[in-house]
């Protein structure tokens, strides 16, 4: 278990903090996790002193979250970054308005981003300015919706819902009843 | 080494044609799946190649999203779908990490033996498919022969062969039956003689090394820059292991080496898999050894009594078991408020799992970091300059599941 809970770099944390003590937060450790928030204009300064300084060279991961409509900032990009030295994972997160979420690209720091800043963008929304191909990934072109925000039902909207199925009652599924996949917890009962 | 054969089959500026655009998948026998490749062809020289993903897209995270922690245990057989039993391992690790359970010590040795033969079988599919596809059919037919071992073998653990969802969060679903020590035991002593034959045909092959030496060469600063992991990274020679690193499921208890190759091409690749699977036997034979007696879920606080599975036999039994069993799977498990971040050394690289709880029944957001999808993403750039047959190569080489990529 003790593996689990030091996988996070506290010292590269403060370290970057120190660095940029005016666009980062103090680091959160949390189960061992260490994350930093940073402004979204200065990530990518943040992430290449973080790679060229540091030893985080090895890009992991790069993610959208979303706290709920009413939250403002509403999106989290999470980057994943980490050391093969130290052998210590380290998380960077920057906060965006709930309209028209915009973070530069992390593409010139590390080539690999491009895919995944594709992913957030795909499912939330999220604009990647300088990325230099930002288009769906994942899901159709024609799509018209984020479908990972909060407000998107999970059994699909118009013609990109489920299909309809009765339970029980009227074949056709003319009482409003749609079976979605799996019961929702704290949900009604199917 | 790769500029050298390029060099020999380019044209000069003078005998340049137009250049064609191919299709190759998303049905494409070599694409193994569903990937698609938009190859742009000079002759037979590739000029530009583009992976369109997504075509396997199940909306996994979005479905996290709206199911409590263990009824998202069967969606990840799903993931890398060769290799359920690691995806298990992975998600259950990851809950375990959030909630702050450990689980027993005999449930963590059963974990790794899964993990590993998990691993040996996936590298026994990508090692057939990767032969297969440069023309060696009698490799295809002998991993297969292993394979179907294997499977028999994770029968005899979860029931299923393929969508087993064995884990449970605090330990396991079940015990071991009583013979499978023995079963075990017989297929960890055949098996290095079963690798000596698979590369009795490849290892010194000259068609092999002409076909993958030099081919497909990933530098280590390539590698890292678009987040490969796995044996692709190792291949590359950057010695990183999840099981060495941060080890889980007591890991560290095991003797084993990492394997890893030095020019990062396709033959460097196809070694460190090969090795890996011997290391694999190891640790498989030292977990074996070293099977500790006692529960494999873990039942002994209150608060974690509240997240746990009763037991099965109790829940056929017993009406409170019963009752408790439905409230765990549907309604309760105390996930506190928080993120965390695990990740596991899967066979196709490091399959991660970020989960942010707001304290509720289920996940605010599941993010799944499928291995495939970083080591696809490379394609784009190492294929440029090779010649169509080497793309075959590159994709065998590479060892994706679109399972994991597209989720």
């Amino acid at each position: 278990m003790s593996s689990l809970t030091d996988q996070g770099d506290p010292a590269a944390g403060a370290a970057l903090h120190a660095a940029f003590p005016e666009v980062t937060s103090a680091p959160v450790v949390w189960r061992g996790d260490v994350t930093l928030q940073v402004q979204p204009a200065h990530e990518a300064a943040v992430a290449r002193h973080a790679r060229d300084s540091l030893g985080y060279e090895l890009f992991i991961d790069r993610f959208g979250a979303d706290r709920g409509e009413d939250a403002e900032p509403r999106f989290d990009v999470i980057t994943i970054l980490y050391n093969l030295q130290a052998r210590r994972r380290l998380h960077l997160c920057t906060t965006l308005p709930g309209l028209d979420p915009q973070c530069p690209t992390l593409v010139g720091v590390f080539r690999g981003a491009d895919w995944f800043e594709r992913e957030a963008f795909d499912m939330y929304g999220v604009r990647f300015t300088g990325h230099p191909d930002l288009r769906r990934i994942l899901m159709p072109e024609i799509f018209p919706d984020f479908p990972l925000r909060k407000e998107y039902p999970v059994e699909g909207l118009g013609a990109f819902a489920a299909p309809r199925r009765a339970i029980g009652g009227n074949v056709d599924g003319t009482d409003g009843q749609v079976a979605i996949i799996g019961r929702a917890p704290g949900g009604p009962a199917p | 080494m790769s500029d050298a054969r390029t060099l020999d089959v380019e044209v000069g500026d003078d005998r340049h044609s137009e250049s064609m655009l191919i299709n190759m998948g998303p049905q494409h026998p070599s694409t193994h799946g569903v990937l698609r490749l938009v190859l742009e062809l000079d002759g037979e020289v590739v000029v530009k190649a583009e992976p369109v993903v997504g075509y396997l897209h199940r909306g996994k995270e979005k479905i996290g999203e709206s199911l409590s922690w263990h009824q998202f245990i069967p969606y990840t057989d799903r993931l890398d779908y060769l290799a359920p039993l690691a995806n298990n391992v992975a998600y259950a690790v990851a809950c375990e990490k959030l909630m702050g359970i450990a689980a027993p010590p005999r449930a963590e040795a059963i974990r790794v033996i899964c993990c590993e033969l998990a691993r040996i079988s996936a590298h026994l599919l990508g090692l057939g498919a990767y032969a297969m596809d440069l023309g060696a059919m009698t490799i295809f037919l002998w991993t297969f022969r292993e394979r179907e071992q294997i499977y028999s073998l994770i029968e005899r653990i979860c029931g299923a062969r393929f969508t087993t969802s064995y884990t449970r969060i605090g330990g396991l679903e079940r015990d071991l039956p009583s013979d499978f020590a023995a079963l075990l035991d017989a297929f960890v002593r055949e098996f290095p003689g079963r690798v000596d034959e698979y590369e009795s045909l490849l290892t010194r092959n000259k068609i092999w090394l002409r076909r993958t030496q030099g081919i497909g060469v990933i530098s280590r600063e390539r590698a890292l820059q678009f987040g490969l992991t796995g044996p692709n990274l190792r291949g590359s020679g950057v010695e990183h292991d999840l099981r060495k690193a941060h080890p889980y499921c007591g890991y560290e208890q095991y003797e084993f080496d990492v394997p890893v190759g030095t020019t990062g091409d396709c033959y460097d690749r196809y070694m460190v898999r090969i090795l890996e699977m011997r290391e694999s036997a190891r640790i498989l034979r030292q977990a074996l050894d070293t099977l500790p007696s006692g529960p494999v879920i873990n039942r002994e606080s209150d608060a974690v009594l509240k997240s746990v599975l009763p037991q099965k036999e109790k829940v056929l039994t017993n009406m409170e078991a019963l009752i408790h069993q439905f409230m765990v799977a549907t309604d309760s498990v105390n996930a506190p408020l928080g993120e965390v971040y695990f990740s596991a050394e899967n066979p196709k690289g490091e399959l991660g799992f970020f989960l942010r709880s707001d304290g509720g029944l289920k996940a605010d957001r599941l993010r799944i970091r499928g291995p495939s999808f970083a080591n696809l993403q490379v394609l784009g750039e190492i294929l440029p300059g090779h010649m169509v047959a080497d793309v075959m190569a590159i994709l065998g080489s590479i060892d994706f599941v679109m399972g994991e990529c597209d989720r």
